[in-house]
């Protein structure tokens, strides 16, 4: 073995190798590993430097992040004022502020800490569905700053609340009925603004769109940051329309060693043509490095569950809600769909709804009996109303499925008394149907939607409990923490089409590691989410994460 | 009352499902030189112009000869809205395509919010020979059925590919959707220009009326004067008990506890109350014109809805109302 070779030696080594699943020592040259076992049959191995920083530690493979978003790396450079807690890029927990007071008073902090007088101050994570259905109303920005104006984006991102003077320079502070404007109860404008009219207009008078600004090095340095925190080595960004100047931001960022995640990239298709996205991913494979990998494609065929804009079957919402929007229209899609298949790209796409998924499985469908393709791996996104008999067509297609778990938690209540009801609630995000079933499977945070941390979603997987302590489906869908390791590690990696090179520590793969306090197999599974994450070894690099 | 709307910009907005031939009209309008138009269309493949006519394209928006633009949404509608209102060249149009799955009013309501530009009509396209079946489709008729909502007229495309049977059950089940709207039949090539006042009452209070596109169809006014004030609450409740012949009302409105008159704009069951636009001095308490479908109930029927919501004894004042209404541009 050469002299660059570095052996590192933990207490224990979880490989989710299935044929060698613990080790104790693991070899790491150019950034890969070379071998892995005991400390005899890596010192059988001549050479290399015994590094044993880690003797108290257990390693796993880096955990893989199948769907979450760069907006997470944005959305910290302005303060936080969901419910619960956060944990931020610098490692800080940044509590959660789950009264109407609270939040003004975050504000109220934020504003003090601002320089220039009449600089808009925008916030964000904000969910009247996580303190009980209580409205933040433009009085309550006020108490905060008259002067100033004042935007809180909701933890959903379609929904906002500003203050009086907003809605003075946009002309909304009148009675009216423009949809997107909501009044409240004493008849006035009540300062939450949805839909693309008023946001139009607000963002207009606020000269600036914080959810559309240009991305920055700062931004993505912000996401791999969290990364770390949180012991993710290989994140997604799971939308985004690539224009040139993000491309160049991932390109300088993925060249630096000091970079320590690997970014996977998922091209919009929304905003191109087929014909133009399956040209744009090919030459932007060219450009693929060991930390950048572009070659999937995102479809978007509804809306949210909690939103009421899913697309569901018949009885549709528990509620009695009308059904959701399409965004992209059933028969359009089978052409989308065989355009990028022919092309031999993958697709991911989202489906929230049952009807969504049964049109997106259509589409497969047609897709893969025209045009008979090994192997494809398309995934179906969220897709948290699945029955059995969909998660069997998926078996039979070769599909994937990234099940949406941390919303048991965040949204579980609401989609037992609201949106689903109690039955299609307990088999919300059914990990143990597709165990049993057998189609391949990831699980995900949906970030910044919900926090980037796999380790609380392998939690919210194994345990099936919602905000209010209700457990749902616990005895049919609860993963084991083992099967919930592999969901946010190999299984995740299969479904980027990266278990050859991530997912798991074994000879030829990437060096890339969490480095835990405890071994997650050995703790109460109520307690996994709890568990101390030291940092991360990224192809060989090791990062110990920030701790403010 | 004066005038001061020349600034603002007329919107119309192009909604229909996939296939009802939102590309060909919007290439129509394109090549037409009866106005210089901005065009914001969804797919800029699908826009299909002579190259002699193009005059500059830098890939997201292309110049044609005849001074209009054509921009590409790409997925930032409202930046490319944003860039053209900020770009400084002054548009006699600006015509947007909605989606093909989207609700063409949400786009409209854009016009109503921004003091900038004001809404002409929402052009809702349907296939002759699809609209029925799409219609009872259990996966997307809500979505179509949503775009007619608060269509301003209605473009049946294609009836030369149908027979007359055929083209009178769509255009009856169109009909039904939305009773009163205009449903004009067309094909490829008898397309209307951009109705400009004609489907929106704007200049139905300036003699355009002859102009009409369909001649089937006619439009009724009703014009409401008072001196007093109005309870905001009764306003509310009478809005909502105006029949929905009624397509707009606009005019100066006083509120009991507001200084001056706000500017009323109603269109269909919207409605905003706003402070009168600079320049614009309402030399009335209440002063609203209104435009309706051609079974538009008696004007007494109407004025009785509306003085329901007065606090204060009224005296009517018809003099001059007549000449006042071509003030208006709604
Ligand atoms: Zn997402």
């Amino acid at each position: 073995m050469s002299q660059d070779t570095v052996v590192f030696s933990a207490r224990k080594i979880v490989t989710m190798n299935p044929s060698r699943p613990v080790a104790t020592h693991v070899a790491v040259r150019e950034g890969r590993i070379v071998a892995v076992g005991s400390f005899d049959e890596i010192a059988a191995l001549t050479g290399g430097r015994v590094d044993g920083r880690f003797k108290d530690k257990v390693l796993l493979p880096g955990f893989v992040e199948g769907h979450s978003h760069i907006m997470e790396g944005m959305m910290w450079s302005l303060p936080y004022v969901g419910a619960f807690d956060r944990r931020s890029p610098e490692g800080k927990v940044v509590k959660g502020v789950p009264t109407i007071d609270a939040i003004v008073e975050r504000l109220q902090e934020a504003e003090k800490a601002m320089t220039d007088p009449d600089a808009p101050l925008f916030a964000w994570g904000f969910d009247p569905l996580h303190i009980g259905s209580v409205l933040l109303t433009r009085q309550d920005l006020d108490r905060v700053s008259t002067t100033r104006p004042i935007m809180v984006v909701h933890a959903s991102f379609h929904i906002s609340n500003v203050n009086t003077l907003v809605l003075q320079r946009a002309e909304l502070d009148r009675t009216t009925n423009i949809s997107g404007v909501v009044m409240g109860t004493d008849g006035e404008p009540s300062g939450e603004v949805q839909g693309i009219a008023a946001r139009f207009r607000v963002f207009r008078v606020l000269g600036t769109n914080p959810l559309s600004g240009n991305l920055t090095a700062d931004d993505v340095n912000r996401y791999a940051s969290s990364c770390c925190v949180q012991g993710v080595t290989t994140v997604t960004d799971l939308h985004n329309d690539l224009a040139d100047l993000t491309v160049e931001v991932y390109r300088a960022a993925s060249r630096r060693d000091d970079f320590s995640v690997r970014l996977v990239p998922a091209m919009a298709s929304v905003s191109h043509s087929p014909e133009q996205g399956v040209a744009k991913i090919k030459a932007l494979r060219a450009s693929n490095n060991d930390k950048l990998h572009y070659g999937i494609v995102k479809l978007v065929v509804d809306g949210s569950i909690q939103g009421f804009t899913a697309r569901l079957r018949w009885p549709g919402y528990h509620n009695g809600a009308p059904n959701g929007l399409w965004y992209i229209a059933p028969e359009e899609l089978p052409s989308i769909v065989a355009a990028y298949h022919e092309a031999g790209i993958q697709l991911h796409i989202h489906t929230n709804g049952d009807e969504a998924t049964e049109v997106a499985l259509d589409a497969v469908e047609a897709a893969q009996t025209a045009t008979p393709r090994p192997d494809h791996r398309h995934t179906l996104q969220h897709c948290q109303m699945a029955d059995a008999a969909q998660f069997k067509r998926m078996k039979t297609l070769g599909m994937c499925v990234n099940l949406f778990a941390n919303h048991v938690y965040y949204w579980g209540d609401s989609h037992y008394d609201l949106t689903m009801g109690p039955e299609r609630a307990n088999r919300l995000d059914a990990t143990g149907t597709a165990l049993r079933i057998g189609v391949p499977f990831a699980i995900h945070s949906d970030a910044p939607v919900t926090p980037l941390s796999p380790l609380f979603t392998a939690w919210c997987a194994v345990n099936r409990v919602t905000s209010s302590g209700r457990v749902l489906g616990k005895g049919t869908e609860a993963l084991t923490v083992q099967q919930a390791l592999n969901a946010i590690t190999i299984d995740a990696a299969y479904t980027l089409k990266l278990d050859h090179v991530v997912g798991s520590i074994e000879t030829g793969k990437y060096a890339d590691f969490v480095v835990l306090d405890t071994d997650p197999l050995e703790v109460a599974p109520e307690t996994i989410k709890d568990i101390n994450i030291w940092g991360t070894v990224v192809g060989g690099h090791v990062r110990e994460a920030p701790r403010a | 009352m004066m005038v001061s709307s020349s600034v603002k910009t007329p919107v119309t907005v192009i909604g229909g499902f996939l296939g009802a031939g939102k590309t060909t009209y919007l290439n129509r309008l394109l090549r037409s030189d009866s106005g210089r138009y901005a065009v914001l269309v969804n797919d800029f493949g699908a826009v299909n112009i002579d190259a002699a006519l193009i005059a500059a394209h830098d890939g997201e928006t292309m110049t044609l000869a005849n001074g209009c633009v054509c921009c590409s949404i790409g997925s930032g509608f409202l930046d490319t809205l944003g860039r053209i209102l900020d770009d400084g060249t002054t548009f006699d149009h600006i015509i947007i395509e909605a989606s093909g799955v989207g609700d063409p009013w949400r786009i409209a309501e854009i016009a109503l919010v921004e003091p900038s530009l004001r809404l002409n009509a929402v052009i809702v396209l349907a296939d002759a020979s699809r609209i029925v079946t799409l219609l009872d489709d259990s996966r997307v008729g809500d979505t179509v059925r949503g775009q007619f909502e608060r269509a301003d007229l209605v473009l049946l495309t294609k009836v030369d590919l149908l027979d007359r049977v055929a083209v009178d059950s769509a255009r009856s089940t169109v009909s039904a959707l939305r009773p009163g709207v205009a449903v004009v039949e067309t094909t490829e090539h008898t397309l209307p220009g951009l109705p400009d006042g004609a489907f929106r009452p704007a200049s139905r209070f300036a003699a355009t009326d002859a102009d009409l596109t369909d001649h089937e169809h006619d439009f009724r006014r009703w014009s409401y004067s008072r001196s007093g004030a109005f309870d905001l609450d009764a306003l509310a409740d009478a809005f909502k008990a105006l029949p929905p012949q009624l397509l707009r009302l606009k005019g100066a409105c006083r509120i009991a506890d507001e200084a001056m008159p706000l500017l009323l704009q109603m269109v269909g069951q919207d409605w905003a109350l706003t402070a009168m636009p600079d320049g614009m001095a309402a030399e009335h308490d209440i002063l609203l014109v209104g435009v309706g479908t051609d079974a538009l109930p008696d004007t007494s029927a109407l004025d009785a809805i509306l003085d329901a919501a007065l606090i204060s004894p009224t005296s009517v004042t018809t003099a001059d109302i007549n000449r006042r209404q071509t003030a208006f541009t709604l």
